[in-house]
């Protein structure tokens, strides 16, 4: 091994041993190292949570792309009263927000149940009238329903990381995954009882 | 329903709603850092653009002079007079401005058509021809004066507006990295043309003009 590829991964080894903290002081003193090293402790689930929401590849991306720069470029905002990835979810929520309402003022989401091309095989796939209704009622939810409920059931969030992201009590949050739900399961009603 | 019945519904939905694919951690690092690096417009600079408007006129009298400004600068058509004798007669005098920034948003919204049908077909060579920024800042501020204007526009307009700005600000962006001979400049050239698809610009304009143009008289 090269001295100057050691010398890169040692520098690589002692970026991954700092906190999302020093990461942020040295992102904020121009170290391109450290914001591509909060880029990649976040990226994955900032992306997988902009598509759950979006639905689309280059929704999920352009949301993602413009959750970081905002976050990059106000690093100065950040306090630290809260961690880096709670912060930056919490722009990556409000931009993907901002940004469906623009979308959704000229077409619907798209479908996605159909397209579903990630099924586990062998997992038994819902039944197409359950996977309809349950589509649409996840897209009829008010956006406060429909955020913490993909965060939480889909994603597996917390309720204490999703209170702190949507900077709302961690009771609000519970109270909105169970509006969300009952709003879910009213809307399959009474034509799905025969898989009740 | 049961909680059981719930529980599993749930557990397909993780794997059959909107199932995030692979991330693309390279290709959008590689558009966070164009925009990291570049001082020219970008997805922060937009944004910024946006955040950073403050209107600029006020009450009667500054509307007036917003709709006297487009005018003077040549998107409205021959009515030089008609916003400064809103100006000097007051507000009663609104309806004339109205139809006089209508028809100035008519002419701006054509030219800006015109602009983004030029910016698409040049786009797919990978530049832009070097009339485009020029043309990109003038349409620009007139977008600007329009959207500071205060009940000049109405909301579908003005939403359209908010992204034309959006839009231009990348093209001018592009334009700006193509001149100082940037390497980003393919970059700033692709975010601009995804931008123009993504808001689907050209077909909201091509939509919004032919009723503008029948409200406006032209």
């Amino acid at each position: 091994m090269s001295q100057g590829v050691k010398s890169e991964n040692s520098a690589i080894n002692e970026l991954a041993a700092l906190t999302d903290l020093d990461l942020v002081e040295r992102a904020r003193s121009g170290d391109q190292a450290a914001f591509r090293q909060l880029y990649d402790r976040n990226v994955d689930r900032i992306f997988r949570l902009a598509y759950r929401m979006a639905g689309e590849d280059d929704l999920a991306k352009d949301f993602t792309q413009e959750a970081f720069l905002r976050a990059f470029q106000r690093l100065d905002q950040f306090r630290g009263d809260a961690a880096f990835s709670t912060w930056l979810h919490s722009i990556a929520v409000s931009v993907a927000l901002n940004g469906l309402r623009k979308v959704d003022r000229h077409r619907k989401r798209e479908r996605s149940l159909e397209d579903a091309a990630h099924v586990t095989p062998g997992r038994r796939q819902m039944e197409p009238d359950v996977r309809e209704r349950l589509e649409q009622a996840i897209e009829a939810l008010p956006d406060i329903y429909r955020t913490v409920f993909l965060m939480h059931d889909l994603e597996g969030y917390g309720h204490r990381e999703i209170a702190e992201t949507l900077d709302v009590a961690e009771g609000t949050s519970k109270a909105r995954l169970f509006r969300a739900r009952e709003k879910l399961r009213a809307a399959l009603g009474e034509e799905m009882q025969e898989y009740v | 329903m049961s909680d059981k019945r719930m529980d599993e519904l749930l557990e397909q939905l993780r794997e059959e709603y909107n199932v995030p694919p692979q991330t693309p951690r390279q290709e959008m690092w590689d558009v966070i850092e164009a925009g990291l690096g570049e001082s020219g417009p970008s997805v922060i600079s937009l944004d910024r653009a946006r955040r950073g408007r403050r209107p600029m006129w006020h009450g009667p009298a500054g509307w007036a002079a917003a709709a006297a400004a487009l005018l003077v600068m040549g998107v409205g058509i021959g009515r030089l007079t008609a916003p400064m004798e809103v100006a000097s007669r007051g507000a009663s005098l609104a309806p004339v401005g109205v139809s006089a920034l209508r028809t100035a948003a008519v002419e701006h919204l054509g030219e800006t058509e015109a602009l983004l049908t030029l910016v698409r077909a040049e786009g797919r060579g990978g530049t832009l021809d070097p009339v485009v920024r020029p043309w990109a800042v003038t349409l620009l501020t007139q977008t600007r004066l329009l959207l500071d204007t205060p009940g000049g526009v109405d909301s579908n307009i003005r939403d359209l507006l908010e992204d034309l700005e959006l839009a231009l600000v990348q093209i001018v962006g592009v334009g700006e990295a193509e001149a100082g001979g940037s390497a980003q400049a393919g970059v700033e050239l692709d975010l601009a043309l995804r931008g123009l698809d993504n808001r689907e610009l050209m077909p909201r304009l091509q939509a919004i003009l032919p009723e503008l143009t029948g409200l406006a008289g032209t």
